[in-house]
């Protein structure tokens, strides 16, 4: 199933949106754009490269609350959360952070303890996948195509839109977003020669060059193991690094959280906040012993995590080339040359 | 676990408060379910732990330290730590007083893989604080239920000096009984100290016994570790039944926060339980 809109009209389909749930798009901030919660249909802006931030937020927010509770009261006086649980939209999500997602189902919701933070939010979410505007340069930091993402590709996706001049043209991909679609009554059917245009953009896609390597997982899992204990290597990559932890906060892969007890005049709130390997107390003891004093040890932490430890754990590797992390480093540290030259290393 | 939500502790309230050492640092704590409900579903075996939960002040992840042969409340050692960084958790524990409430998350992480020590000789090698987990393998296993699932047991453990040893109750019981050979030292006695002097590492080399069909725990503070490992492969012992413990710092304690990772294990849902052989494959990042 096909529809079409005008993307001067996009604000409509946007008011749509909003009466059926919440919507998560991206809207011009001072510095860029970014997903957040639309309250004015107006907002939504598609005229974008990408966010700053990943969409991750859209189920993994900054902050997740986990309890009120009140100082020197029984805990049996302790509120849960309550979790919104509206349907929601997440519109305009470019294909390498849709594949974030299954990224971070598998460690949210498939292994071990599921996350029910995580699940429902997930449950509750189409996401409208967005291709990148192939007329448009790629950005010299983006590497998606490395890990096996194009620019137009509607997989994971529940509705996947791509850009026909001046309309935006929408595809249901998954039963979710078959049932959704008919029910936005502002839209147009698409006519063949949509249909045509949507799968010869697709296809296009995949001549859409990122910056790429061959990456076999078996062969850059092992080489991370093997240099694990190769310090010069490690001191010589992380040299400029400043810790300051944007690359982990800017990415979509990234699941690393604290739990924190905010009090204030002995009322509180515990909650989950975004945490990251690059800070010195993420992992420093109550004895005071700290495995990861040295920059050089958290940014290998960093690597290898994405690039070892979750393809030994999960079978793929945490990353999808957006380029956010290289994007943003305030040191131009360049997390695909540093798996250049590892491998080489 | 309450609500279905992992991360929302149940309630529990202090039941016993023991003052194990000299130095008042280190007391155990008895606590008792509130929901009858919470404490039929914490079914947990030697080993596992569960996090220590203070609204207003955090999260402190403890091993277990009472035996499942015990039922109705369950305990925890813990130190008072802060003599570096804040300890909040584990100081306003210290600071509570028998009745309190607290919160409980868990039983967290794997045990001792019972199963693998069954008919097998086991050896524990302990040292000061971390004796534990231990404590309560060997109650589990000398219970009356369970005492002829495994062989000869023997249990090393030591620390600085006798006002320091942890449950000295149940040491000097377990020195009685003939079910279990215990050899209980000091690095250093006092004027009534009557036992053993030396270090674990010597004591193991003394007395240890034949690596045939014989496990090894080895669990106490890295410089003793370092010290008794090799004492056991001198006598033979392979790195597959060489098991121990380990700690890293943990927010969770379900395999989600990414903080306790070694490698590609995280501590908390991949051990905390480790085999020698199994710790050889992951980096040296702990």
């Amino acid at each position: 199933m096909l529809k079409k809109i005008a993307i001067e009209k996009i604000s409509q389909l946007a008011a749509v949106l909003m009466e059926k749930g919440t919507l998560l798009a991206p809207v011009k901030e001072v510095s860029g754009h970014n997903f957040a919660e639309i309250k004015d249909p107006k907002q939504v802006d598609l005229d974008f490269y990408n966010t700053i931030m990943s969409p991750k937020g859209a189920f993994f927010p900054h902050k997740e609350d986990f309890v009120k509770y009140k100082i020197g009261k029984p805990l049996s006086e302790v509120e849960p959360a309550v979790l919104n649980l509206k349907p929601a939209f997440l519109f305009g999500v470019r294909p390498c952070d849709v594949k974030s997602f299954e990224i971070m189902d598998i460690h949210f919701d498939a292994a071990g303890i599921i996350d029910p933070y995580w699940r429902f939010r997930r449950e509750a979410t189409t996401i409208f996948g967005y291709a990148y505007d192939l007329s448009q340069p790629v950005d010299s930091a983006d590497f998606y195509n490395t890990l096996g993402i194009y620019a137009a590709d509607p997989e994971g996706s529940d509705i996947f839109m791509v850009k026909k001049d001046k309309e935006l043209l929408l595809k249901a991909i998954t039963k979710k977003g078959e049932n959704l679609l008919p029910e936005l009554t502002v839209l147009k059917d698409g006519i063949t020669a949509d249909e045509k245009y949507f799968t010869e953009y697709v296809n296009k896609g995949k001549e859409y060059k990122t910056r790429f390597m061959t990456l076999d997982q078996e062969v850059v899992a092992k080489k991370l193991e093997d240099i694990f204990d190769n310090t010069d290597f490690w001191t010589k990559m992380s040299a400029a690094c400043l810790s300051c932890g944007i690359c982990t906060f800017v990415c979509p892969t990234c699941y690393c959280f604290d739990i924190c007890d905010d009090t204030l005049f002995g009322k509180g709130t515990r909650r989950r906040v975004w945490d990251a390997c690059m800070f010195t107390d993420f992992t420093l003891e109550a004895s005071g012993h700290n495995p990861r004093t040295q920059v050089y040890q958290r940014l290998r932490q960093k690597i290898c995590h994405k690039y070892s430890y979750h393809i030994r754990k999960y079978g793929v590797i945490s990353c999808v080339g957006c380029g956010r992390c290289t994007r943003h480093c305030p040191v131009n540290i360049d997390i695909y040359s540093i798996v250049e030259a590892a491998l080489k290393a | 676990m309450s609500n279905n939500n992992p991360y929302i502790p149940m309630p529990v309230q202090i039941s016993k408060i023991i003052n194990e050492v000299d130095t008042n640092d280190i007391k155990t704590f008895r606590f008792t379910f509130l929901n009858k409900e919470d404490e039929q579903n914490f079914k947990y075996m030697p080993g596992q732990f569960a996090e220590l939960s203070i609204y207003g002040k955090g999260e402190s992840p403890i091993g277990i330290a009472s035996s499942p042969t015990d039922p109705g409340y369950v305990e925890f050692t813990v130190s008072r730590a802060g003599t570096i960084v804040p300890g909040l958790v584990t100081a306003a524990l210290h600071d509570m007083n028998e009745g309190a409430q607290i919160g409980l998350r868990g039983p967290l992480g794997n045990p001792w893989p019972i199963e693998f020590l069954e008919k097998k000789n086991i050896v524990m090698a302990s040292g000061g604080f971390a004796f534990t987990t231990l404590r309560s393998l060997i109650n589990y296993m000398l219970h009356k239920d369970n005492r002829n699932r495994f062989g000869e047991i023997t249990l090393i453990y030591g620390a600085r000096n006798p006002g320091l040893l942890l449950y000295k109750d149940e040491l000097a019981a377990w020195e009685k009984r003939d079910d279990i050979k215990s050899f209980i030292t000091v690095d250093k006695g006092d004027d009534t100290w009557s036992g053993r002097q030396g270090n674990v590492p010597a004591v193991c080399k003394e007395v240890a016994p034949s690596p045939k069909n014989t496990v090894a725990v080895i669990c106490g503070p890295p410089i003793m570790n370092k010290f008794t490992q090799p004492v056991f492969f001198d006598l033979g012992f392979s790195k597959e039944n060489i098991l121990t413990s380990l700690e890293m710092r943990m927010k969770c304690g379900i395999g989600k926060c990414g903080r306790c990772n070694v490698g590609y294990k995280y501590v908390c849902s991949d051990g905390p339980v480790f085999s020698l052989a199994e710790l050889e494959e992951l980096p040296r990042d702990f």
